[in-house]
C-alpha cells in the first residue's frame, strides 16, 4: 500500500462570496481578484507542505495541471515538481513524485513533456511517476483551443510518441496525424528503465478500456462523491479488467480523496468543515457543467449513456451551493477524529482494491497552519494504520518508480 | 400565425460513396426543376418550411456533412483538415452529376459554399449566404464559441429574435418517445461536435484570403439582429466579393428563412429568376 499527499495550488484568500459572482475557470478577472503578495505566499506554502508530507512519511507527493484555473494554479506542474525533485534528493527523501498531470490531449508540445518528466526522473534518480490525463474539456478545447472531437485522438497519439521517444534506441521519425517530427531522439532520457504510467480519469468506459489494454495505472478522483460513484466506477473498472485479461492486482489502481483528520470527530467538523464546504463551491463548484463536455468532447455513445444516467457526475451539478454536510455524508471529503477517518480509508481501500491512496490534503481556503496540522495527524495517526494493507497478498507494484522506497 | 407548423420533408435520399469510398456521404432531395443546393449549419441539417418551398419550383440536394448523419457518427474521424471537407463535397457535387446549381448555405454551411465557390470557381452558377461563417473582426467578435459553451436552455437566444415563433418551437421540440429523445439529444451535440472540428475556437478557416476567388453572382442575406454573426459581416462578405449585393432582413435574427420565411424566399427566388 502507498499513500501519497496531493494539493491543488489554490488561491486562499476569496471572499466567501466567490462563487456566487464569478467560474473557477477561464474567465475570472486576476487583477480585481488577487494580491500578488498572497499569491507568493500561496506559491510557497504549497511547496512548504509538500515538503512536510515527503519528510513526515507519506511515500510520494503528488501534483496535477490546470491552466487559466483559480482553484489550480499549475499551469505546468513540472515547474513545481522539479523544486520537489531537487529538495527531497537534497535531503534523502526518496518518495515517488506523481505528476498526475500533464495533460497529453492538449499540448501542442507532446515532446517537451518527454523532456520534462525526463528530467524530473533524472534529478529525482527514477522517483517519477508519470501522470498523462487527457484533460478536463475546459483546459483542452476552451483554454487551449483544441476542437473538443480531436481531444481523444491527440491523446493518444501524444501518448504513443512520449513513450517511443522514452524507449528508442534510434533516432526516428514521427509523421502523425499532429505532429511531425523529422528526428526524435529526446535528451535526457528517464532514469528509470520504464517511468510508470499513470492516467488519470474519470470512468468514461472509453477511456477506461484504453487505461486497461495500456498496462497503465488507473487513477480516479473521487471529488464526484465516491459513496455516489466509488462502487459503480470501481465494479467497472474490475469487471473490465477481467474481461480484457488483466489479473486483480490491487496496485493497477489509485483513488485520490480529501482527507482531513482532528483530534477529534467534533474538532475536525468544526476546524475544517468551513474551508471543505468553501473549497468545493468555489473549485471544481465553480466550474460550469457545459464546459465539463463541450460538444465532441464525450463520444457519442457516451454522450446516450450520460443521458440516461447522469450518475457517474455524483454531486458535481450541485456543487456550487453545495453544503458541508452532503460533502461529508458522500465522502466528498472524509473528515474525523482518526478512528472515524482510519476505518472509513480502510473499507474504501478493501473494498475496491486501492493500491495507491492519494491524500488531499488541502482545499480551497484552508491556511497553512492548519494543512500542516492535518498532514501532522494523517502522519501520525493514519498512515502507520494503512501502511501493511496488501502485503499478504503479494502482489508485485510495477506501477510504483524503481528510485522511490 | 398558425401555431401548427407544417413540414414534407425531403422525398428521397441518396448515397453518395466518397474520399475513396470511405465515406457515405447521405444527401436528402426533394422537388423537381433545376437542381439547387443547400448547405446546413452546426447543428445538422434539419429540412424547414424554407426547403419545402424552394422544392416547389427546384430539385433540392441537401448534403448532410460526414459524422452529422444519423446512426453513421464516426466519418468526421475520416475528415481531418478543411481542406478534406472541400474536397469530399466537390466530389459529392460532381458525383450528383449537377451542373452548376444555385447554392444557398446557412451559417457553417456558407462558410463552407463560399469556400467551395472560391476553390472551385465554376462550381455554382450564383450562390446565396444566409448569415455565412468564415470571417473574423476582432472589434465584431462572432459567438459561435459562445453558443458552444451556454447552457442548453440558451441555445434558441443565440438564433432567433424571437425565440417563441412556431417554427423555433419546432425545430428545437425532440421527439417523444424517451428512447429517441436520447437518441436526437446525444445526435444533436455529436453534430455541433462534428462541425466544431471545422469551427472552434474560431470558424476561421481562411476564406478571408481566398474569397476574392468567388466569381459567380452573389446574394448575400442577413438578419439584421443576428446575434451570433453580427450583420457588421455583411459587409465584410460584401466588399470580398465582386459581384455580390446585400439584403438585410429586419426582425430576424441569425435564421432569416425562419423567422422571415416569406421576405426571404422573395429574395431569393427573385435572384435566381434574375
Amino acid at each position: 500500500m502507498k499513500v501519497l499527499a496531493f494539493e491543488q495550488l489554490a488561491y486562499r484568500h476569496f471572499a466567501s462570496d466567490y462563487a456566487s459572482k464569478y467560474d473557477s475557470v477561464t474567465t475570472m478577472p486576476y487583477h480585481a481578484l488577487v494580491d500578488r503578495k498572497l499569491m507568493h505566499q500561496d506559491h510557497m506554502h504549497f511547496l512548504d507542505e509538500m515538503m512536510h508530507a515527503a519528510r513526515s512519511g507519506f511515500d510520494g507527493v503528488a501534483t496535477t495541471e490546470h491552466e487559466q484555473a483559480s482553484y489550480d494554479i499549475l499551469p505546468n506542474p513540472n515547474l513545481q515538481m522539479s523544486a520537489l525533485a531537487y529538495a527531497t534528493q537534497s535531503e534523502g527523501l526518496n518518495v515517488g513524485l506523481a505528476c498526475v498531470g500533464r495533460s497529453l490531449a492538449k499540448t501542442r508540445e507532446p515532446l517537451r513533456i518527454a523532456a520534462e518528466y525526463a528530467v524530473l526522473d533524472q534529478i529525482s534518480a527514477g522517483r517519477l511517476v508519470a501522470g498523462f490525463p487527457i484533460g478536463l474539456s475546459y483546459d483542452v478545447n476552451r483554454n487551449n483551443g483544441i476542437p473538443p472531437i480531436e481531444t481523444r485522438a491527440r491523446f493518444y497519439e501524444n501518448l504513443e510518441l512520449i513513450k517511443k521517444a522514452w524507449r528508442s534506441e534510434e533516432v526516428f521519425a514521427w509523421n502523425g496525424k499532429y505532429n511531425k517530427y523529422a528526428e526524435v531522439n529526446v535528451w535526457p532520457r528517464p532514469f528509470q528503465d520504464k517511468p510508470p504510467v499513470w492516467a488519470p480519469a474519470i470512468g468514461n468506459p472509453v477511456t477506461l478500456a484504453g487505461i486497461i489494454d495500456n498496462d497503465d495505472n488507473f487513477l480516479y478522483l473521487s471529488w464526484f462523491g465516491p459513496k455516489l460513484t466509488g462502487k459503480r466506477i470501481f465494479d467497472r473498472y474490475w469487471d473490465m479488467a477481467e474481461e480484457r485479461g488483466k489479473d486483480r492486482n490491487p496496485y493497477r489502481l489509485s483513488f485520490v480523496q480529501a482527507v482531513f483528520v482532528g483530534e477529534t470527530d467534533a474538532e475536525a467538523h468544526r476546524e475544517y468543515g468551513p474551508y471543505i464546504e468553501q473549497g468545493y463551491r468555489t473549485g471544481l463548484g465553480a466550474i460550469p457543467m457545459q464546459s465539463l463536455g463541450l460538444p465532441g468532447y464525450v463520444d457519442i455513445k457516451g454522450l446516450e449513456f450520460i443521458i440516461k444516467d447522469p450518475g457517474d457526475f455524483g454531486i458535481v451539478p450541485k456543487m456550487r451551493t453545495i453544503e458541508y454536510k452532503e460533502l461529508v455524508d458522500n465522502q466528498c471529503a472524509i473528515v474525523g477524529g482518526p478512528e472515524t477517518v482510519a476505518q472509513q480509508l480502510i473499507e474504501i481501500i478493501k473494498n475496491f482494491r486501492i493500491g495507491h491512496l492519494v491524500i488531499m490534503v488541502h482545499i480551497g481556503p484552508m491556511p497553512h497552519e492548519l494543512v500542516m496540522k492535518n498532514i501532522d495527524m494523517l502522519s501520525k495517526h493514519i498512515l502507520p494504520k494503512l501502511k501493511g494493507i496488501w502485503e499478504d497478498e503479494n502482489w508485485e507494484n510495477r506501477w510504483w518508480p524503481s528510485g522511490a522506497r | 400565425m398558425s401555431a401548427q407548423v407544417v413540414i414534407k420533408g425531403p422525398e428521397r435520399t441518396e448515397v453518395v460513396k466518397a474520399w475513396n469510398d470511405q465515406i457515405d456521404v447521405r444527401v436528402k432531395i426533394a422537388g423537381s426543376g433545376p437542381a439547387l443546393v443547400y448547405l446546413h449549419p452546426a447543428a445538422g441539417l434539419y429540412w424547414d418550411q424554407f426547403l419545402d418551398k424552394l422544392a416547389e419550383t427546384h430539385t433540392v440536394y441537401a448534403p448532410e456533412m460526414p459524422g452529422t448523419t444519423f446512426g453513421d457518427p464516426y466519418a468526421i474521424h475520416k475528415v481531418d483538415t478543411f481542406l478534406d471537407l472541400v474536397l469530399i463535397y466537390e466530389e459529392v457535387l460532381r458525383k450528383l452529376g449537377l451542373k452548376r446549381p444555385v447554392a444557398i448555405g446557412q451559417s457553417f454551411g456558407g462558410m463552407l459554399m463560399c469556400d467551395l465557390a472560391a476553390h472551385f470557381p465554376d462550381i455554382f452558377s450564383k450562390i446565396i449566404p444566409l448569415d455565412p461563417a468564415g470571417l473574423w473582426r476582432d472589434d465584431v467578435p462572432v459567438l459561435t464559441n459562445q453558443l458552444y459553451l451556454d447552457k442548453p436552455e440558451n441555445l434558441p437566444g443565440y438564433l432567433f429574435l424571437d425565440p417563441s415563433i412556431p417554427a423555433a418551437q419546432a425545430m428545437f421540440t425532440p421527439p417523444a418517445d424517451p428512447e429517441m429523445m436520447v437518441k436526437h439529444i446525444a445526435h444533436t451535440v455529436w453534430s455541433l461536435g462534428c462541425v466544431a472540428k471545422f469551427i472552434w475556437p474560431f470558424p476561421d478557416q481562411g476564406l478571408a484570403k481566398r474569397i476574392h476567388r468567388i466569381n459567380v453572382p452573389t446574394l448575400i442575406i442577413w438578419g439584421k439582429q443576428d446575434k451570433l454573426i453580427p450583420v457588421a459581416y455583411a459587409e465584410e462578405f460584401q466588399k470580398r466579393i465582386a459581384n455580390s449585393r446585400v439584403e438585410i432582413i429586419d426582425q430576424s435574427g441569425h435564421i432569416p428563412q425562419m423567422e422571415q420565411l416569406d421576405k426571404t424566399l422573395a429574395l431569393v427566388k427573385a435572384f435566381i429568376a434574375s
